[in-house]
């Protein structure tokens, strides 16, 4: 009897009883999702801007108000930039210099790593530590004598050049991530392999390599975003088409004077190319570079 | 016995001499592109060194005497203490919001790590130039979001307190998520069993907070913070593609003096100033160290 007349009151209870309710036992959930929405909104939202205005028919780039889904979408920007700019030139370059700086300092930071992690020679300690106090020295206090010892050697607007000081820049956060790496990874291996009459060079080739595998991939996509990013060093060691990146090039494009003078149509185009390939590495690799970027932090 | 053990002494310095030519790439790097170049920065401040007006002398310390005298200097050196504590601090409030909604357990989690490493991850010249769009006073979608929808005038990059502003926001945007992803691997760190027992004790979330997580983590936000502070100190890409430093010189970062004074070819004063820059890092790098230890004896 009560039970029934307990139900057929819920019948007649109005919806707005029924939605407090709901949100008094999802409370949680939905602030999470409303936190969630407002901040993949911030984060986005440049993004659709830009892309957005790389395929928009260039007479429409400037409207009063701004046109924010546009009617008609074209991939002529691209196009435009595509052969209007030393695109590929630039792109070939970017790669060179991106490629180039990860691999040569994941390279030189393994190695090192393994040393000052496993032999501990004297001096090692110091060796780190001034290795990681040197990321304190901002890189645009040293540019001065950089560009004086680049002049000397023949370095300026060479790839070499450029993938020398990149890989610099990023060797000590290397360092550090590799060194605490390898300081996880259980010695008994190593020491089984040298007990059977393996050499440096081969327990590095057959026993470290393979272990590293994980840390040296993760440093390498973090460092190819890093180099990829990175506007100082080509903006004053690559002043040539042979050279130059992508950050040099849309750089480029923005000292246009007037609003109305800057190639927006072309800037934002090449600014979407530009993400592209980082954006990638991110779907794929979030949590190999989340892994990366916070052990040294953490150890 | 003798022989056995010049044996083994010949074993261990033929290990060390291993170690010393693993480790020497890293050294000789470093050094050419960083130990090096510090050297002659300090020996170039107390030079009148510039390639076009030979010959250069030693003039004492009349470089930073002239510092005295130039009131951007004087500017850039508060405007960038001003923007990076201030984008540090929203970095590190909003870092810390964001980590705790990305430690949440909600469906949409994955994707929100990966959204969160986006803006990490785009090149700064994009952000830099895709946002002086979106601020842009006439076809820009900020200025005309805030008119429409909210009456609001606020001229951006035209008005020096709003070009502050505006790249204030955008460091903040850009780096906030690098931010998230450190602290993230804090809360993760912390215990469960002390959430419960606390909240047997009644404890609120937000004494939760206070009371757990806020101390636990404070020796990691301190580090990251210092680690924002130095690496915004030496950073000049945001300000020179968002605003050249305008207008006027309300946005000039040291960073971008210094830029400036290479590009007028005033190496020995750009030399001093980079000296200025190193020695604001080194007093916050030891301001650090001591909070650091004291947070960590509060422990």
């Amino acid at each position: 009897m009560t039970t029934s007349q307990a139900s057929s009151r819920a019948e007649v209870s109005t919806t707005g009883v029924r939605l407090r309710q709901f949100l008094g036992l999802h409370a949680d959930r939905i602030l999470t999702y409303i936190a969630f929405v407002l901040f993949a909104v911030v984060v986005l939202v440049p993004f659709y801007w830009i892309f957005i205005s790389s395929v928009t028919p260039k007479y429409e780039l400037f409207q009063i108000p701004p046109i924010y889904f546009p009617s008609t979408l074209t991939l002529d920007n691209y196009n435009r930039m595509a052969n209007g700019l030393p695109f590929w030139e630039y792109l070939v370059n970017s790669l060179i210099f991106a490629i180039g700086s990860s691999v040569l300092s994941v390279g030189l930071s393994g190695l090192a790593a393994y040393a000052l992690a496993r032999i501990r020679f004297p001096g090692s300690n110091l060796v780190f530590i001034g290795l990681i106090l040197s990321i304190a020295l901002p890189q645009i206090g040293l540019l001065v004598p950089m560009f004086e010892t680049f002049k000397l050697f023949g370095l300026q607007n060479t790839h070499l050049g450029l993938i020398l000081l990149m890989s610099s820049l990023v060797l000590p956060f290397t360092v550090w991530v590799l060194v605490s790496f390898v300081n996880q990874i259980p010695a008994e291996i190593e020491e089984a392999a040298q007990i059977d009459g393996a050499n440096i060079a081969q327990v590095i080739v057959y026993v470290m390599l393979p272990t590293m595998r994980p840390a040296l991939s993760t440093m390498l996509i973090i460092n190819f975003v890093i180099s990829w990013n990175e506007l100082l060093y080509p903006l004053v060691f690559a002043q040539t088409r042979t050279t130059k990146t992508f950050s040099v090039g849309l750089l480029e494009l923005a000292t246009e004077g007037s609003t109305y003078g800057r190639p927006w149509d072309l800037m934002s185009a090449l600014s979407i190319v530009m993400i592209i390939p980082v954006l990638i590495l991110v779907l794929f690799g979030q949590r190999a570079i989340v892994a990366g970027l916070t052990r040294g932090a953490l150890k | 016995v003798n022989r056995v053990v010049r044996h083994r002494l010949s074993l261990t310095q033929r290990r060390y001499l291993i170690a010393v030519l693993l480790v020497l790439p890293v050294i000789l790097l470093r050094a050419f592109t960083a130990f090096y170049p510090f050297v002659q920065t300090v020996l170039l401040a107390f030079q009148n060194y510039n390639p076009a007006f030979p010959p250069t002398k030693w003039i004492g310390l009349q470089n930073f005497a002239r510092m005295g005298t130039d009131p951007v200097v004087q500017g850039s050196i508060s405007f960038t203490i001003i923007f990076v504590v201030a984008s540090t601090v929203f970095q590190l409030i909003f870092g810390m919001a964001i980590a705790i909604l990305l430690n949440i357990p909600f469906r949409l989690r994955g994707i929100a790590r990966t959204i969160n490493l986006i803006p990490w991850a785009v090149p700064m010249v994009v952000v830099a130039i895709g946002f002086r769009w979106m601020f842009d006073d006439r076809f820009g979608m900020i200025p005309d979001i805030l008119a429409r929808g909210f009456g609001l005038h606020p001229r951006w990059l035209i008005d020096p307190l709003g070009a502050r502003v505006a790249i204030l926001i955008v460091s903040i945007w850009k780096s906030t998520p690098f931010v998230a992803v450190l602290l993230l691997a804090g809360l993760q760190g912390v215990p469960h069993d002390l959430y419960e027992a606390a909240r047997i004790d009644g404890c609120s979330r937000p004494q939760l907070f206070r009371s757990i997580t806020l101390p636990l983590m404070m020796p990691l936000i301190v580090t990251t913070g210092m680690f924002m502070l130095i690496w915004q100190l030496a950073s000049f890409d945001l300000t020179y593609a968002m605003t050249g430093g305008g207008p006027g010189f309300s946005t000039s970062v040291m960073a971008y003096k210094i830029f400036q004074e290479i590009n007028s070819l005033n190496f020995g004063y750009a030399s001093s100033l980079g000296m200025v820059l190193f020695v604001i890092v080194g007093v916050i790098g030891i301001i650090g160290l001591v909070i650091f230890r004291r947070v960590q004896v509060s422990l």
